[in-house]
């Protein structure tokens, strides 16, 4: 699988990463693009490997188990790490015989790599080496034993029986339980908090329980290349568009197209209006816990213009429709133009105004000042993403590190705070909003002319043939939550392996260092202060939630992520 | 102080929430709903059915020999692909959402098409529509063929030859 290319990658600054790798670690590279450079390196090396490139700055973005026993009788681990301060990703490939499947683990040298870790162990079955603490993450606890999701020879639709398991993993005492469904954000999600009097001493997160399948489906016969955007708009109710743009931001690399360039501004218009209309939708919801309604109302006031507009430029308020692999399928033209800046103009003097009132009320204030801090050592170590890690004083923001689409020919500033508290969040994005309402506008006013669908694309022509198999490509975004990633390995028709790795499911583990040694009042806050998405998070497999018989279920029995009985 | 900010934001603000039902709901000129397909028009060729993402279009073979293009609004993602691959333009995005209903069955709406079988062996070869078109715009030899199924057709044209050069078939 993969080509062989070239031995020297195109961009010069990866040279002195593939010769270490290849020449210090006995590695081979197996492709290079632009921006990507994937090096296969043997497992005995790989925390070494690791450490190296996490000493030179790398962030873990993630990581992805592939079953390529089809192809070549072996698994394979592909961590992806992300060169922010450099714009381009080292992908590592290690592989591992089908009948010895096991990696050493990273986790002790990345922390970051914690959850994907325990996923492609759950998914595919690989064993993890020298982890400390091994549980299930993904699958439920009634979930057999010897059934990984992902494995090719799983059917898409399988639902197997439920078989009755100890819990292998549950807290040492009882704690006080916030979940099933988070009492604001209204999905479910479960956090159990052991308090000492009122602080919080410790955290406990269980999760995906709302699995849906999505990336297993995308590699079943049910999709094609042409339906996978459609899908992808499907994973997050909130940031649907950047899933299907980042979908085919990696299938356009597979395939070596470029949309034309009136397309890649319409996309970048249309991500930033989705990122000033989720976070005005937070920035309601954080009033709202805090106690103050009316915020919350008008918060939503001055959205509800954004959702309009989206109706009007791409035919829906959510779940747009507009992307195709090679462009977009609606144009902007003058006449919508005029009304987006005309509603721009009247949401940024509407939120200003209430944005300056919110950040001054002295309750809000006294709430959120000081609580849930995440220091930067502690973000580093999580790789946390987005408006969280800027927040604590780490500059991350796929825009400016990886410019994709449009964001070249904008100029924007990227808010950074260095409190790492939930008051630093909330400013960090409601100055985002204006940073956002800028940028359409700087781009809506040099929208080149043109196409907006590449020569060799359009609805009619199925785009199998442009994406050959067998090749890979990672494709990021910044989402209004944070970096999501989207890795891509190409097959017939469809996706062999379509990985997804949503902003939150980076954010939740830093949680833990942010809700200790705090007040317990303060913890649905500092929570919410992440932004969660727990669909995004939860995305990956099969399992089936619409039980037929009722049951009691005791939590960390695994009734949460229950699938069929 | 902040609340009397508050106050004089709301006061500007006004009513922003709508009657609806009672009033008309906002609809912007981009927005798509429900699809309607034209039977006029159809042909039954099913590359609606093809692009479909959620599976809402779907072609049946009935047993009374008909064939059908079933609309399901249920499973409608109301993204359009279908009314811009459609080669006949039978297929229109209306503005329509309100489809709220008691039963399942309201949801879908049926295109039914005669179908052609094969004057030999009987079988089902295509909606006849589509079959009588594509045959006038073939003309010539084509025409002749039409209704035959392609295994019987390869059999007749092969018996032709035969025939033809002097072999018994």
């Amino acid at each position: 699988m993969g080509e062989r290319g070239r031995y020297l990658p195109e961009c010069p600054e990866m040279s002195e990463v593939v010769r270490k790798l290849t020449e210090e670690y006995g590695g081979h590279m197996i492709f290079s693009r632009e921006s990507e450079v994937y090096v296969e390196v043997p497992r005995h090396e790989l925390r070494d490997v690791a450490k190296y490139l996490y000493n030179s700055g790398a962030f873990l973005k993630t990581c992805a188990a592939v079953d390529e026993r089809p192809l070549n009788r072996s698994f394979a681990l592909y961590h992806i790490f992300g060169m922010d301060s450099k714009g381009y990703d080292v992908i590592v490939k290690v592989s591992t015989p089908e009948d010895d499947a096991w990696v050493p683990s990273i986790v002790d040298v990345v922390p970051a790599a914690d959850w994907c870790e325990l996923e492609a162990r759950d998914m595919i079955g690989i064993e993890l080496k020298g982890r400390r603490l091994v549980r299930r993450l993904v699958l439920p606890e009634d979930w057999p034993e010897d059934v990984h999701p992902l494995r090719k020879e799983v059917p898409h639709d399988f639902r197997p029986p439920s078989v009755k398991a100890e819990s292998e993993f549950r807290p040492p005492e009882r704690g006080i339980p916030i979940g099933p469904y988070h009492p604001v954000l209204h999905e479910p999600e479960y956090f159990e908090l052991l308090v000492e009097g009122e602080t919080v001493v410790d955290v406990y997160y269980r999760g995906f329980h709302v699995h849906r399948g999505i990336e297993k489906l995308g590699e079943s016969p049910r999709f094609t290349y042409q339906k996978i955007p459609f899908l992808a708009e499907r994973i997050c109710g909130i940031c649907g568009f950047v899933h299907s743009t980042c979908a085919i931001m990696a299938m356009e690399k597979a395939a070596g197209i470029r949309p034309p360039e009136r397309a890649e501004f319409i996309r970048t218009v249309v991500l930033e209006l989705e990122r000033i209309h989720s976070h005005l939708l937070w920035v309601g919801v954080a009033a709202h816990i805090l106690g103050y309604d009316a915020g919350f109302m008008h918060t939503w006031r001055v959205r509800e213009p954004v959702m309009i507009l989206s109706e009007l430029i791409t035919g829906s308020r959510k779940t747009y429709g507009l992307n195709l692999v090679g462009g977009v399928r609606r144009n902007i033209d003058k006449d919508k133009m005029e009304k987006i800046m005309k509603i721009l103009e009247r949401v940024e003097k509407g939120f200003k105004e209430l944005a300056n009132l919110l950040v001054s009320v002295p309750q809000i204030r006294r709430r959120a000042q000081g609580t849930g801090v995440l220091t930067r050592s502690e973000a580093r170590a999580l790789s946390v993403v987005g408006p969280v890690a800027r927040a604590s004083g780490l500059y991350r923001d796929v825009r400016k590190d990886y410019p994709y689409l449009a964001y070249k020919e904008a100029s924007f500033k990227v808010p950074l705070y260095t409190e790492g508290d939930n008051l630093a969040r909330v400013l960090v994005r409601v100055e985002e909003v204006f940073e956002s309402i800028s940028i359409i506008k700087q781009l809506l006013d040099k929208l080149p002319g043109g196409p907006i669908m590449h020569e060799k694309c359009s609805a009619i022509i199925p785009v199998d043939e442009l994406i050959p198999p067998g090749k890979y490509a990672v494709a990021a975004i910044e989402a209004p939550r944070g970096e999501d990633v989207h890795f891509l390995m190409t097959g017939e028709g469809r996706p062999y392996r379509w990985r997804v790795r949503a902003p939150t499911y980076q954010n939740i583990p830093a949680l833990r260092p942010m809700l200790r040694g705090d007040p317990l009042a303060d913890a649905p806050l500092t929570i919410a202060s992440i932004d969660p998405c727990f669909s995004c998070t939860d995305r990956a497999l099969v399992i089936d939630v619409r039980t037929g018989r009722a049951r009691t279920i005791k939590l960390w029995d695994g009734g949460a992520g229950t699938c069929r009985l | 102080m902040s609340i009397m900010k508050l106050i004089s934001i709301a006061a500007r603000a006004k009513v922003v929430t709508r009657r609806y039902p009672f009033e008309p709901p906002v609809v912007t000129e981009g927005f798509r709903g429900k699809i309607e397909v034209d039977p006029k028009l159809c042909w039954g060729c099913g590359v609606c059915t093809r692009i479909c993402p959620p599976n809402a279009l779907t072609l049946k073979k009935r047993e009374d020999g008909t064939l059908v293009l079933s609309y399901f609004m249920g499973r409608c993602i109301f993204c359009g692909m279908c009314a811009e691959v459609c080669p006949r333009g039978a297929i229109t995005v209306t503005k329509e959402f309100e489809l709220a209903s008691l039963t399942a069955e309201d949801l879908v709406r049926d295109v039914k098409h005669d179908v052609v079988r094969c004057r030999i062996c009987g079988r089902v070869i295509g909606p006849a529509v589509e079959m009588r078109e594509a045959t006038k715009s073939v003309g010539g030899a084509g025409a002749k063929y039409y209704d035959l199924c392609p295994e019987c057709r390869k059999l007749v044209v092969a018996r032709g030859i035969m025939t033809k050069v002097g072999v018994r078939p």
